[in-house]
């Protein structure tokens, strides 16, 4: 069973959580805070952790820049009720692999931990969204590598937009559910490496760089 | 308001004649208390300053009129006028025994004096810019006729008392001034948040207590307030500006509202909003009333996608289809309020169900 710490800094919040996964995980730890969380996670090595994107002390990021670089085994998994781009797109360009907001379901937040355990990349509509949009042509491209979306990494992020699951992405596109995914870890890995304009600006504006 | 917080750095420590203590009048024991140091030292200080010219003496007198004596009452303006004028002689004295100069120390006097009295209200500060004035004069005269620079001496020596008579007060205005309005835009700032709170989350609240024994109205409740307050606290430009996302998010709430299926908007870019572009919003909100109303789907997935070339609108539920042929017969909704608009507005419509969901897929080619 995979391990995790709950990273949050509404009680209410993480016993709705403790409940709602019940059996599908073993939560480990908890924490409130960044001075809390992170000697917790680096004691507990934990699968995943399910990790606030506004904490009172720091937010998110500072827990993953500070874990990260001891810990790579460690997956962030973020978790959050903000509408705003700029702070979901800064929490995924410090290392988390995924954003699903609060509103998820029980049943779904067990399977994102699960995936993102496994080294997914966890998607949510909102955060296909937000992607893109940051990398809506505009600016020519620096590095082409990373600056620009593939055809198909498009389609399927304008599919996860629409609110399908990656098993039917796989279906509709011909593909194996692997390749949709790699699809998407590669599209994860573009937003976290890319100095696109845009990407700098939000992350820049919120002083995450 | 808070204007009292200001103080010149001229305030001293209050200080009271101590006369029970005191060999003279209690002006040195006074002053030694209120310092916190010996009565001796303090007393070897007005010795000391006595023989520059005898300023130590008059200052001693200057003292004794000014500081009321303790635990009684404080002497008269005019004792206190006059205190304060010997104990700027006092220190004009003593700088001519340090070895200043005559033509620098009175008018210094003069202009030092005058602008304690400017300080002190309406009646003396009159008498006090014309001390001012006479040291400027007095200052301006005696260093006249010495091969200086005349030409600046004048204005410049007016300049600067006039700098230090006037600046302490405009500081002091703007200060004031800075603080009153820092307090009235907070509590302005304040007095909205909660009338804002009162109107929206305390409602809900209410109304959630009330209709407890229905989850799906509370959720429903929980829900709008959450799009209210999100809209407030991260205002989007977009949704502000009166276009197609504006008119979709409206769309969107309204479906939300009427039927109580949640609906999941995601948007990307946004366009003006023309006659085309609100068909696609009139087709887009017929559809996603169709999914709320009829495929008991628990929640609508709506993503807009505004392109160079091309707006795209997906509405999709997960509830159990139709058969969209027999459903776009003569009469029936579909057929007119989704296919037919779509097609006047130069767009198309695709609707694609089976029993794991519907998508209705709206396209426009935007004009160039």
């Amino acid at each position: 069973m995979k391990r995790v710490v709950l990273v949050d800094d509404h009680d209410l919040f993480r016993a709705g959580v403790r409940s709602e996964l019940g059996d599908a995980v073993e939560i480990v730890g908890e924490a409130a805070s960044v001075a809390d969380a992170v000697p917790l996670i680096r004691e507990l090595d934990p699968d995943v952790v399910l990790l606030d994107v506004h904490l009172p002390d720091g937010g998110g990021q500072a827990v993953i820049a500070q874990v990260a670089p001891e810990r790579p085994g460690v997956r962030f998994l973020a978790l959050s009720v903000s509408d705003a781009a700029e702070d979901v797109i800064g929490v995924i360009r410090a290392g988390a692999r995924g954003y699903v907001t609060k509103s998820i379901s029980g049943p779904d937040l067990a399977d994102a931990v699960r995936r993102t355990a496994e080294g997914d990349a966890v998607f949510s509509p909102r955060l296909a969204g937000f992607v893109l949009d940051a990398f809506r042509s505009g600016t020519p491209p620096v590095d082409p590598e990373l600056d620009v979306l593939t055809a198909r990494e498009r389609e399927v992020l304008q599919l996860i937009a629409r609110g399908y699951l990656y098993k039917e992405i796989a279906a509709r596109l011909h593909l194996s559910v692997k390749t949709v995914e790699s699809h998407v870890s590669a599209v994860l890995r573009k937003l976290q490496l890319s100095n696109r304009h845009e990407l700098t600006r939000w992350a820049a504006d919120r002083r995450l760089i | 308001m808070s204007s009292s917080s200001y103080r010149l750095p001229l305030a001293l420590p209050r200080v009271v004649r101590d006369e029970r203590e005191g060999a003279v009048a209690g002006v040195c024991a006074g002053i030694a208390r209120s310092l916190d140091v010996d009565a001796t030292v303090v007393r070897l200080g007005f010795s000391l300053l006595a023989l520059a010219s005898g300023a130590g003496i008059v200052a001693y007198v200057g003292a004794w009129s000014a500081l009321p004596a303790a635990g009684r009452p404080a002497p008269s303006r005019r004792r206190r006028l006059l205190g304060l004028v010997l104990l700027v002689v006092a220190a004009a004295l003593a700088l001519r025994g340090l070895g200043l100069a005559d033509s620098l120390v009175w008018p210094a006097a003069f202009v030092v004096g005058g602008i304690f009295l400017t300080r002190r209200g309406n009646r003396s500060a009159v008498l006090g810019l014309a001390l001012v004035a006479i040291g400027v004069l007095v200052f301006v005269d005696q260093n006249a006729g010495e091969e200086s620079q005349n030409a600046l001496l004048e204005p410049s020596a007016v300049a600067v008392a006039l700098l230090l008579v006037v600046g302490p007060w405009a500081w002091r205005v703007a200060v004031e001034r800075d603080t009153e309005r820092t307090a009235r835009i907070r509590s302005q700032e304040r007095a909205e948040m909660a009338a804002r709170i009162h109107d929206s989350v305390l409602q809900t609240l209410a109304l959630v207590q009330r209709e407890s024994a229905d989850p799906r109205r509370v959720a429903a409740l929980a829900r709008r307030q959450e799009r209210e307050l999100r809209g407030w606290l991260y205002p989007d430009p977009q949704a502000a500006a009166g276009g197609l996302a504006a008119a979709i998010d409206a769309a969107a709430a309204e479906a939300e509202e009427l039927h109580g299926v949640p609906v999941e908007l995601v948007r990307t870019g946004d366009a003006p909003l023309d006659e085309r572009v609100e068909a696609v919003v009139r087709a887009a909100r017929e559809a996603m009333a169709n999914a709320a109303r009829h495929s008991g789907t628990d929640e609508i997935s709506v993503f807009v996608d505004v392109g160079a070339d091309e707006l795209a609108v997906f509405v999709r539920d997960r509830g159990h289809g139709f058969d969209a042929d027999a459903a776009a017969a003569p009469g029936h909704g579909i057929e007119e309020s989704i296919r037919g608009r779509m097609a006047r507005a130069g767009g198309t419509a695709v609707i694609d169900s089976s029993p794991e969901g519907t998508e209705v897929e709206l396209r426009l080619r935007r004009r160039p």
